[in-house]
């Protein structure tokens, strides 16, 4: 009990420290949101930037008052309108669905392929496969996903025209076998990188993982109770071998909501994360602070559950 | 501006296109417009907010008057063609001016367009400074004092301003777009915050009504009850606009490159080989009214704060090679007067133009020697403190062309011992260090207008917010006073040659290469484009209101 009211107490600080951050980095920006958009416009004229001054008007309201009203605005989640008078709900909820099927169904997939090509690897260590599939997929993880993507989009958009280049869909989404068909034709490319460059990772620590629990008595003795290789590799080793990776995946859970900014901009898809490169390249203030308390919350709530998992799976960690 | 214009025909704009022998025009059934919007569409479509007026103005929401920045009057005037209003005429000193209403308008609910939207439109903005976008009850050179219904003729509109205003006539005529009373003046309206109105079902004069609006794309069709259609004559000729939101300029040069839209408005790089080879009914013509420009921070940098050093980066640099390697030859180079080529060339005296194109390293080694600058062992000048013409060109990340355009820039400044070094920065900390002064030299488009002055104006008006180096000398204030009171095209046109003297002999900022209108058109099944010969408007899709010129323009093949 001490342990879970000291982990919400650590909780609830770094949310404050983070809510507090999150009001005072987007200010240190240079220009404002005025003069974001009158950079935007064609033959823009002064004049124009006066009245784009005037409707956003709070731009040089008292930092303590304006700071005072943000956490409010946090508590009560109402973050007002963006800089373009839509409400910061709307964009946010717009965007959800489309952050939350493409990098959480690609973060599903990229962690249950690398856990078990990393299982099945270690198993066979020495293998061709695992010789060639392990470290092949391992290089294409440290490939930047901007340039990865970029070559995907290259080779399989522009050259060959076998995937759409843009949009998460072409025909207004609806609730029909041929619009899901449609948004999952969008959605393989984007996520084909996604899965691509997470994977090595789960595949590096599953493997690691897998080669120490093989080596492992009660594996040696499985192995001498003459059962099945698919029972040893499943049951006995991988099991334990997988519990690093399940918090590392809870933890990952919290940054799927952050979506993959380079990715969604590449592909010029429109969730979370391109419209947090839009709040920032437009000075959003509004936007901007509500996608970050979401990030925020998304990751700290996360954190949580993978620190009380791991409590509850393994009593060692309760004492630290 | 003349003082006085009438309108007969609304379709004025088009009387060119009648000289050829035309067959019968058909309808379009449909007309994809491509241009990179950098965002989904949000369906808010409020002619006074600034982030909605540039895909509703023009479409939807119409001006008084039309004026192409294009097309000159033989006294060298921009040609204007009655919209909403049928004529005006300004009273002798130009503080006043009478607009006579259309007639037999209607908004597309079906309520009539009378004066008195006029007259609730403009004083509407009186009070609400963030409508106000084109600065009428504020501008520093004339502002509106009243605007009313003239006391004999209820249907003419009285404006008046404080001061002369021709230059206003662009701003006021042109620029603003007409809102229904009955709809933004109704009870529950915010009347201090109208731009902040959603108006995501808008109902407007214009050539086109909105259908359906999703992220993606934004279907209009035609406005059935428009007022240029007559019996015989439909108009527009296009049945359905379709306008898709494109988040990256390549997605949206690849659906031109395709054949897929008919009217682009994109910078496409190659652009020979990936739109204009790939059919031959792919056709572009990019006019400009305004330079790209090198500001130079006058104001804080004691190097640039030297004539010497300003005209020798002049003479320096190489123009075509910015306009032919930078540009690829779609912005043509600039002149150093500040005069945009061939627009304004009525307003154009070649004698006073002595630096053009530049890429003269002599020349600018002869500038420095007399001022008492000397060549370094690195090949760089410097003054007699030892201090080296060194300096950072800041400008805009993303913008390829004028990446490479200033490549060019920095090898002809090379050439003649000055040092330039680039530094890109996203598009609004740049305008945020340009408004800051925090900048050495920066690269960006200059505000132009109808005419030259606007451009030079913004550029040299010691109170010019667009003045950036904060250049300051009051011969050129006295003659912006002058213009400003001035009625008479043939003073105007002498003062132009003036200030555009003093920009080319003083250097307070450089115009390296024309900022076109990037404007792709596709000839398959649509005819009637502007083009070089018959430049009735501005053609790209975001030059309001000349999009509505256009649109009401062109027809089916």
């Amino acid at each position: 009990m001490r342990f879970i009211v000291r982990r919400m107490g650590l909780f609830l600080l770094t949310l404050w420290v983070a809510l507090t951050l999150n009001f005072i980095i987007p200010r240190l920006m240079p220009g404002d949101a005025a003069l974001a958009m009158w950079s935007h416009i064609h033959n823009a004229t002064p004049q124009q930037l006066k009245a784009l001054e005037a409707m956003f008007g709070t731009a040089n309201q008292n930092p303590i008052l304006a700071y005072i009203a943000y956490v409010g605005n946090c508590l009560t989640l109402n973050f007002g309108v963006t800089t373009d008078q839509v409400p910061v709900m709307t964009k946010i909820m717009q965007g959800l669905p489309w952050t939350l099927g493409l990098v959480g169904v690609s973060t599903v997939i990229a962690f249950s392929l690398g856990t078990l090509v990393g299982m099945y690897g270690a198993w066979r260590r020495g293998s061709w496969s695992d010789n060639l599939i392990s470290p092949l997929l391992f290089i294409v993880t440290t490939f930047p996903v901007f340039f990865l993507g970029l070559v995907i989009l290259l080779i399989f958009g522009v050259e060959l025209q076998w995937f759409p280049q843009n949009h998460p869909y072409s025909n207004p989404p609806g609730l029909t076998l041929e619009s899901a068909a449609d948004i999952i034709y969008h959605a393989v490319l984007p996520g084909l990188t996604l899965v691509l460059t997470a994977s090595g990772g789960w595949i590096y620590t599953m493997r690691n993982n897998m080669i120490a629990t093989l080596s492992e008595d009660y594996v040696r003795m499985a192995r001498a109770k003459g059962l099945s290789s698919w029972r040893i590799m499943l049951n006995y080793s991988a099991r334990n071998a997988i519990l690093p990776n399940l918090t590392g995946f809870a933890m990952q859970v919290g940054f799927i909501l952050g979506g993959s900014i380079l990715i969604e901009y590449i592909y010029s898809y429109q969730g979370l994360g391109y419209l947090f490169y839009q709040g920032t390249e437009s000075r959003d203030l509004p936007l901007q602070q509500a996608l970050f308390l979401l990030y925020t919350m998304a990751v700290l709530v996360c954190v949580l559950v993978a620190d009380l998992l791991t409590a509850w799976l393994d009593p060692r960690t309760r004492d630290a | 501006m003349t003082p006085a214009g009438t309108g007969s025909a609304a379709t004025a704009a088009v009387a060119a296109s009648a000289t050829v022998a035309a067959p019968a025009k058909k309808m379009i059934a449909k007309l994809v417009i491509d241009n990179e919007s950098g965002s989904a569409w949000n369906c808010q479509f409020n002619p006074l907010n600034t982030s909605d007026n540039w895909y509703t103005n023009g479409y939807l929401y119409e001006p008084l008057y039309f004026v192409n920045s294009l097309q000159s009057n033989p006294d060298g005037s921009p040609k204007t063609t009655p919209w909403l209003a049928t004529a005006y005429s300004w009273n002798a000193d130009q503080t006043q001016v009478t607009f006579t209403i259309r007639q037999g308008v209607k908004w597309s609910d079906g309520q009539a367009f009378t004066a008195d939207d006029v007259v609730y439109t403009f004083n509407a903005l009186k009070n609400d400074a963030g409508a106000d976008v084109q600065g009428l009850w504020t501008g520093a050179s004339a502002k509106l004092t009243t605007v009313a219904k003239d006391t004999t003729d209820p249907n003419k509109v009285v404006f008046t301003f404080d001061k002369p205003a021709g230059i206003m006539f662009y701003y006021m005529a042109d620029q603003q777009p007409i809102v229904p009373q009955h709809i933004f003046g109704a009870t529950g309206v915010d009347q201090t915050k109208l731009e902040t109105l959603p108006n995501s079902t808008p109902v407007g004069t214009g050539p086109l009504v909105m259908s359906v609006c999703e992220g993606t794309n934004m279907k209009f069709l035609r406005n059935t009850t428009y007022w240029q259609s007559t019996p015989d004559n439909t108009v527009p000729k296009v049945e359905e606009v379709d306008y898709p939101a494109f988040l990256s300029n390549d997605s949206a040069n690849l659906v031109l490159h395709d054949s897929q839209a008919q009217w682009g408005g994109q910078f496409i790089q190659n652009i020979q080989s990936y739109y204009l080879d790939v059919s031959p009914n792919h056709h572009i013509w990019q006019p400009a009214t305004a330079n790209v420009t090198m500001y130079l921070n006058i104001a804080k940098d004691p190097l640039l704060a030297q004539k010497a050093v300003r005209q020798a980066i002049s003479f320096a640099i190489n123009r075509n090679d910015a306009s032919n390697l930078g540009e690829t030859g779609q912005e043509l180079p600039s002149s150093q007067t500040g005069i945009v080529l061939p627009t304004f060339k009525g307003w154009y005296d070649s004698s006073i133009d002595t630096t053009v194109p530049g890429g003269d390293a002599a020349k600018a080694g002869q500038v420095l020697g007399a001022a008492g600058f000397t060549k370094g062992s690195d090949g760089i000048y410097a003054d007699s403190k030892g201090k080296r013409l060194s300096f950072t060109i800041k400008s805009v990340q993303g913008f390829s062309d004028w990446d490479a355009a200033i490549q060019t820039i920095i090898a002809s400044a090379k050439k003649a011992g000055i040092e330039l070094k680039q530094q890109d920065e996203d598009n609004g900390t740049l305008v945020a260090d340009l408004a800051a002064g925090n900048f050495q030299i920066a690269y960006n488009a200059a505000i132009g207008g109808p005419t030259p002055f606007y451009e030079l104006r913004n550029d040299m008006d010691s109170g010019s917010f667009s003045n950036y180096g904060k250049y300051s000398n009051p011969a050129v204030d006295t003659l912006i006073a002058q213009y400003l009171k001035s009625t008479s095209i043939t003073d105007q046109k002498a003062i132009v040659k003036q200030m555009a003297q003093i920009m080319n002999d003083d250097v307070p900022v450089i115009p390296v290469t024309e900022a076109a209108d990037w404007f792709q058109y596709d000839t398959t099944s649509i005819d009637g484009w502007p083009t070089a010969d018959n430049p009735y408007c501005q053609p790209a899709p975001w030059n309001i209101p000349d999009n509505m010129v256009l649109l009401t323009s062109i027809w089916g093949k």
